[in-house]
């Protein structure tokens, strides 16, 4: 009894190891937003929060629309979050449990795309954007992103091992044509799969930064990324205003994980249950 | 043939089908409402700014602040050719390189700024013109370059520590080093030189010769840059350098009286400020070893797509006025390009960072002797390998005749590959 | 390794065979099929095809971004073989992707495990351990350069209170690589911890029970059920950060100076910290060679090419061999 909670003790400290390293920048970027500048320059710097923060949070909305962006960032990553969960995982579904032809060459092509560095594009793709009007606009950021080979390539890999080929088979039985099959049968068994993609894409697209920059050229009306980059300065660079700025675009990201994080643990013991 | 055999590719390439011709439409038409300015965090001064939207009461001005890579921006507009600015600024090192486009600008002249040229310093117009003498860069600010000392750990050393007397004993490099020598055997634990590759560029600055010429030679083998170099080494071979750091840490070790001297331009000041706001008093500027260069500095420009270029023009009149440039100063550390302004309180007020002292009398001097060099678009490209071996020297301890050799002929393939022989 | 009567049924094709030949026959039973995945190759042709086949195009040409294109034929590739610092890039990037997807991806396994296990906190540790993935990078590369610092750092301070001297972290040629990798775990280490979580959770309690009842023991069980039921995961975790690995360029770029006047985006001192997709953004975006910028990545892109398809075999081998 001792010795299970000594290796239960032993684990939970291992853990908190862990924790400590990953969350110290977190911390710090907090304690350089609640500080000024000048604490951070200062040797050794300052290790705890000052009270800064709302000054330093009053310069940010001084210097950029922080509202509109914030909204814009918001429209981009539920609109895209929505498509890529189920254009993703209708393809991945396909990809995984059924065999058509040529569908070696096309998951093929898929992979190839993903490996094509994504710098490469950016410019022409601006060209692009611009002869079809959608420059500055946010169909710019959405449309492109609605579907994506990693997303794609993630949830075939986990509908694999998460989708017995059996109860697809009993699906069909029952007559079940492919779409319900998919709707039916396999949505409900992926889940906490779906949870992560949705949590990444959703990141992915409010973290994303090189394309919004380019691509969104009329600088009031911005995503939250690009409104932060207009904040840091290339020769009087105020950290603990751009450390303000990069608090508060995390801070909503950190609530959205932290309630989708609740639901699919949820959601995979009922799967593993009724499995 | 083969221009519209290319056009047609470039066509097909670039168009998604017939939505191509919706692009040519934007642009024209000369009764705008608005007009578009462009410039970076601290490009201009923003109260300057706001006063401009205020005072031009026939237009909309509107003003966008543009983070991250500023030309990458622009350049991809222009290219795009839709939400093309119809002001926008240019950085000092990009003018070279928008020059060779210069139709794709207004000649600024033709809107009557040649009348203004001499109120300008004379380099400064010449660095935003064309060869044929179009203007495409107006004058923003200028990078008047200068050594910032801690007279404090130069008296230590039994050094001068006065501007005056600073600048009269280390008028050269080598008395600069000298100087060096002399700090090296005071024992006081503080080497002279804070940043190798720093002095590379100031004293190639001190030039009227850079790393390509006007006929597009490569020129970066020859005996200027080469000085140059064993300039810069020396330091490290004297042993007085400090050991290769990033910038925070070379301005903390600075301030632990580890490396008390640092070069570089009127905007350099403001790092100081920003990075060691504990050392005010601390810090004293004086004129630079061998003379005055310039380091960055910015242009304001009107691409062809301009709406109103002769209100677009009165507005950049306006905002670069002297009084105004005296404004970029106090508001964003922008060192003015008219002389006039150097003599208007904003400048002349002592600055008690710098213990007090004038420092426009160190940088307005600069200022007006800056020697003019031809700057080549593909100059940066060309010259990174020489910045890269002399850092290699500097933080690796590499060979410095073995470096030499590897960046001229590294350097030399970059040229071939950028069209330069 | 054997098989155990645990082991899942495998490539049980629950779906139409595919009839022999007729395309039209194809089209009309598995429509479907194609209109599901259709959607990612439309957005691929409108978006993706035209930049591809546009900086193709680009690796034959010289351009400055803005004036006339001027077709060179292969000299951007001729200069590509010849480039030191091409290869030196690659070099860079390979050791940088060895020093952090090999203890990146053990990690996490590692965690994904404990986290399975552990019944009581999941929540909290599972989001502490990813926050490090939604933090802004930029605000991350100041930390880690401050972390980093030789004079002021916070290592170098324990160093010193150890009485160990201090290391000039981003001086050093080795030590620069090191402080990017680690970068680079700390930042994707929970993310695939999480992954292989979600992987684990997808394993059914039975097949552990069964397991059990066989009398196997917990490092038995990891071996003949976690990990063969993980190996689709695993495959994609490994392929993920060899793309991804491959493709490092944003935390050398903020660590080391892309906003300097001087040289930016050199990589640091002895260009030790150039990645390769560095070299082609400082090639085509600081100096304005976008000719020679694309063709560099499209070498990039055969490179990864290549490590990803000897990383797919090496993975899916071991698959074979244990199905």
């Amino acid at each position: 009894m001792t010795a299970t909670r000594l290796k239960r003790l032993a684990l939970h400290l291992a853990l908190l190891a862990g924790v400590l390293i990953s969350l110290f920048p977190f911390y710090w970027t907090a304690v350089m937003a609640t500080n000024t500048t000048r604490d951070m320059y200062r040797t050794p710097p300052k290790l705890v929060f000052g009270p800064e923060l709302f000054s330093n949070i009053a310069r940010v909305f001084e210097n950029i629309d922080f509202m509109g962006s914030l909204l814009n960032t918001v429209i981009v990553a539920c609109c895209t979050t929505v498509l890529v969960l189920f254009f993703d995982s209708l393809a991945a579904f396909t990809f995984a449990k059924y065999k058509f032809p040529g569908h070696r060459a096309l998951f093929g092509i898929l992979l190839l795309t993903f490996m094509l560095p994504a710098q490469l594009s950016l410019i022409p793709q601006f060209v692009i954007m611009v002869n079809i009007g959608w420059v500055g606009t946010v169909k710019a950021l959405i449309v492109p992103a609605s579907a994506n080979a990693f997303g794609i390539f993630w949830m075939r890999q986990y509908i694999k091992g998460a989708v017995p080929d059996e109860l697809i088979a009993a699906a069909r039985l029952d007559g079940a044509g492919f779409f319900r099959q998919y709707w039916n049968v396999a949505l409900p068994a992926i889940r906490p799969g779906l949870a992560f993609l949705g949590i990444f894409t959703f990141i992915g697209a409010w973290n994303d930064y090189a394309w919004p920059l380019i691509v969104m050229t009329d600088p009031s009306n911005v995503t939250l990324q690009v409104a932060l980059s207009q904040l840091n300065t290339s020769h009087n660079t105020d950290f603990s205003m751009v450390m303000a700025g990069a608090l508060l675009a995390i801070a909503p990201l950190v609530v959205v994980f932290a309630v989708f994080a609740r639901g699919f643990v949820a959601d995979a013991m009922k799967g593993a249950l009724r499995g | 043939m083969e221009l519209s055999r290319r056009r047609l590719l470039q066509v097909a390439l670039f168009s998604a089908g017939s939505a191509a011709l919706a692009a040519c439409g934007s642009g024209s038409g000369s009764d705008a409402k608005e007009l578009t300015l462009w410039y970076w965090p601290a490009g201009l001064s923003d109260k300057v700014v706001a006063d401009a939207v205020k005072h031009f009461t026939q237009t909309k001005l509107k003003p966008s602040v543009i983070g991250g890579d500023f030309k990458q921006k622009l350049v991809t507009t222009l290219t795009g050719r839709r939400f093309v600015p119809d002001i926008t600024g240019v950085k000092g090192e990009d003018i070279a390189s928008l020059l060779v486009q210069a139709d794709r600008f207004i000649d600024l002249n033709t809107l009557g700024a040649d009348k203004l040229a001499s109120q300008f310093v004379e380099w400064k117009w010449k660095q935003g013109s064309t060869k044929d003498g179009k203007l495409i860069g107006f004058p923003i600010d200028i990078g008047p370059t200068a050594m910032y000392y801690r007279p404090a750990d130069f008296e230590k050393a039994g050094l001068p520590s006065k501007p005056e007397d600073v600048a009269a004993a280390m008028s050269t490099w080598d008395d600069y080093y000298a100087a060096g020598v002399k700090m090296k055997q005071a024992n006081t634990g503080a080497s002279m030189v804070m940043d190798i590759p720093t002095i590379f560029q100031m004293v190639i600055g001190q030039g009227t010769k850079r790393f390509i010429d006007e006929n597009g030679k490569f020129i970066g083998d020859q005996d200027h840059i080469r000085n140059a170099w064993d300039l810069a080494i020396k330091p490290i071979q004297l042993g007085i350098a400090a050991p290769q750091a990033g910038e925070q840490d070379q301005f903390t070790a600075a301030s632990r009286g580890k490396s008390p001297s640092l070069f570089g331009a009127a905007w350099r000041g403001q790092d100081l400020k920003n990075a060691l706001p504990d050392d005010t008093g601390k810090w004293r500027v004086a004129a630079m070893p061998g003379g005055p260069s310039n380091y960055g500095g910015s242009f304001l420009a009107l691409p062809k797509e301009c709406r109103n270029p002769q209100l677009a023009f009165q507005i950049i009149t306006w905002l670069l006025s002297p009084e105004n440039q005296a404004r970029g100063f106090t508001d964003a550390a922008l060192f003015p390009s008219s002389p006039a302004a150097y003599t208007l309180p904003a400048l002349t007020a002592p600055d008690p960072y710098f213990g007090g002292q004038k420092t426009v009398e160190v940088f307005g001097d600069a200022a007006q002797k800056i020697p003019v060099s031809y700057e080549a678009p593909s100059d940066a490209a060309v010259s990174a390998p020489f910045f890269d071996e002399v850092l290699s020297v500097w933080a690796k301890g590499k060979n410095p005749d073995t470096a030499w050799t590897d960046a001229v002929s590294k350097a030399k393939e970059i040229a071939e590959r950028q069209g330069v022989n | 390794m054997t098989n155990t009567r645990t082991t899942p049924p495998r490539e049980a094709p629950p779906g139409p065979r595919p009839a022999a030949g007729r395309r039209r026959g194809a089209l009309r039973t598995y429509w479907p099929h194609y209109l599901a995945i259709s959607p990612f190759y439309v957005l691929f042709l409108v978006f993706g095809l035209v930049p591809v086949l546009f900086s193709l195009y680009l690796a034959f040409q010289h351009w400055d971004g803005i004036g006339d294109m001027q077709f060179v034929g292969l000299r951007n590739f001729e200069f590509l073989v010849k480039d030191s610092t091409f290869w030196l890039s690659l070099y860079n990037t390979f050791v940088i992707w060895i020093m952090s997807t090999i203890p990146m991806l053990f990690l996490a396994l590692v965690l994904a495990v404990l986290l399975n296990s552990s019944v009581r906190f999941t929540s909290f540790y599972r989001i502490a351990y990813f926050i490090p993935n939604v933090t802004s990078l930029v605000a991350i590369a100041i930390v880690f350069g401050a972390v980093f610092s030789t004079n002021q750092g916070l290592i170098n301070a324990i160093l010193g209170w150890l009485h160990i001297g201090a290391v000039p972290w981003l001086s050093n040629e080795w030590t620069i690589k090191l402080v990017i990798a680690w970068l680079i775990t700390w930042q994707w280490t929970g993310y695939n911890a999480i992954l292989y979580l979600a992987g684990l959770q997808a394993i059914p309690t039975e097949m552990y029970e069964a397991a059990k009842i066989d009398g196997a023991g917990p490092v038995q069980t990891f071996f003949r059920i976690t990990i063969p039921q993980l190996r689709p995961i695993i495959l994609f975790t490994v392929v993920v950060s060899t793309i991804n690995g491959m493709q490092t360029f944003t935390e050398p770029q903020v660590l080391f100076g892309g906003n300097a006047s001087i040289n930016p985006n050199s990589g640091g001192p002895g260009q030790a910290g150039l990645t390769a997709i560095l070299y082609f953004y400082r090639e085509a975006f600081s100096n304005n060679d976008y000719g020679y910028g694309a063709a560099i990545a499209w070498a990039v892109f055969l490179v990864i090419l290549l490590f990803t398809a000897i990383n797919w075999r090496i993975v899916q081998r071991r698959d074979k061999g244990a199905a």
